[in-house]
């Protein structure tokens, strides 16, 4: 139910981006800094629901706040000539790479366990 | 499924669609500013060269839609001001008109519409004649304007009384704009009339195709000329009486 909803409303999402006017060349920045952000969150979301914790108050807090505040980092760095968007970066995309570990131990030890019993049962 | 969890999952749903429906914005826009060229060469200073140069480009549209919509607000308060008593009302219309023969109107009529090219470089190489200058450009606006046409633009920009045709390197600045081919010609007159000149053998367009330039005269029952989008100044002008 909730990777088919995922997997449709980014289909939908695509669709909608093709229709959309292209952003100006000087909001491109922003935008792309955004999208890092979201991506974090949603990792982010995936691991804590195979966790057990998830909570769509925290999820949608995330969601926004961290794509706002890396908005106005990336912006506050141009005032300031100081490349501020690769801290985001580097700290949204190794939250990514954990996340995935996470994710990728989780299911890899379901798999395994499943082996392990069919194994025992035979 | 409980209920709260129904609608947990919508909300995931729409930020999916939100993060998907941006990236794919994203993709397609730098797609458009980055040019294939520029991936080859990508050093640092290259890329922030690239940088201005768009954000000014984005600038000057920016500001030039500013000012058309400045001067379209001009043009309405100007009306509504004129509205109220005979007199502006007489004094509007003879605003119109100077402003029309100045060329700050867009004007409409028939006429010709003319669009030259640089010929094919691989046609005998890479000569003077296979190429449009200035001065091309100056010698066809003097020959329709011989030919009785009323209004010429080319590429969009005005000719008027204070108008220059220059040379600038590989483009051709018209009213201090920097126009590049395909040149579009379009003069308001009887077409008949100025196609006959235009056409006529031994006329500068006829010397022009000899070169391999490529050439298309439209004679045309309806036509924009756009209007000038400078500004005439005299200083040291005065009536003499």
């Amino acid at each position: 139910m909730i990777y088919l909803t995922i997997i449709i409303c980014s289909v939908l999402g695509v669709i909608l981006g093709m229709n959309l006017p292209t952003i100006s060349y000087s909001y491109s920045g922003y935008l792309a800094i955004a999208i890092i952000a979201a991506l974090d969150s949603v990792f982010g979301g995936i691991t804590s629901v195979l966790k057990k914790n998830f909570d769509i108050k925290i999820f949608v807090s995330g969601f926004f706040g961290n794509a706002i505040l890396a908005m106005l980092l990336t912006y506050l760095g141009e005032k300031l000539n100081v490349d501020i968007y690769l801290a985001a970066v580097i700290v949204f995309v190794g939250r990514m790479f954990t996340n995935l570990s996470i994710i990728r131990r989780y299911y890899i030890d379901k798999i395994a366990k499943k082996y392990e019993k069919k194994t025992k049962m035979s | 499924m409980k209920k709260r969890e129904k609608w947990q999952v919508y909300i995931i749903g729409g930020l999916c669609f939100l993060t998907a429906a941006s990236i794919s914005v994203q993709y397609r826009s730098v797609q458009k500013y980055t040019t294939k060229a520029d991936v080859s060469v990508q050093s640092m200073s290259e890329n922030k060269l690239r940088d201005n140069v768009l954000k000014e480009q984005e600038n000057y549209q920016k500001l030039t839609k500013e000012l058309q919509t400045k001067l379209d607000e001009l043009e309405n308060l100007r009306k509504i001001s004129a509205s109220n008593s005979e007199e502006s009302k007489q004094l509007e219309t003879e605003l119109s008109e100077l402003n029309r023969l100045l060329g700050y109107t867009d004007v409409k009529g028939k006429g010709l519409v003319i669009t030259l090219e640089d010929a094919d470089s691989s046609k005998n190489g890479y000569t003077n004649e296979n190429i449009i200058h200035d001065l091309d450009l100056v010698d066809i606006v003097n020959e329709l304007f011989n030919a009785g046409a009323e209004a010429i633009s080319i590429n969009g920009q005005r000719i008027t009384t204070s108008s220059s045709i220059n040379c600038n390197g590989n483009v051709v600045k018209i009213n201090n704009e920097k126009i590049s081919v395909p040149f579009v010609i379009k003069a308001i007159g009887s077409p008949e009339g100025l196609y006959g000149t235009m056409t006529r053998p031994g006329s500068y367009l006829s010397l022009m195709e000899d070169g391999a330039i490529k050439i298309k005269i439209e004679k045309k029952d309806e036509l924009t000329v756009s209007k000038f989008n400078g500004t005439h100044q005299f200083k040291y002008m005065q009536v003499a009486e």
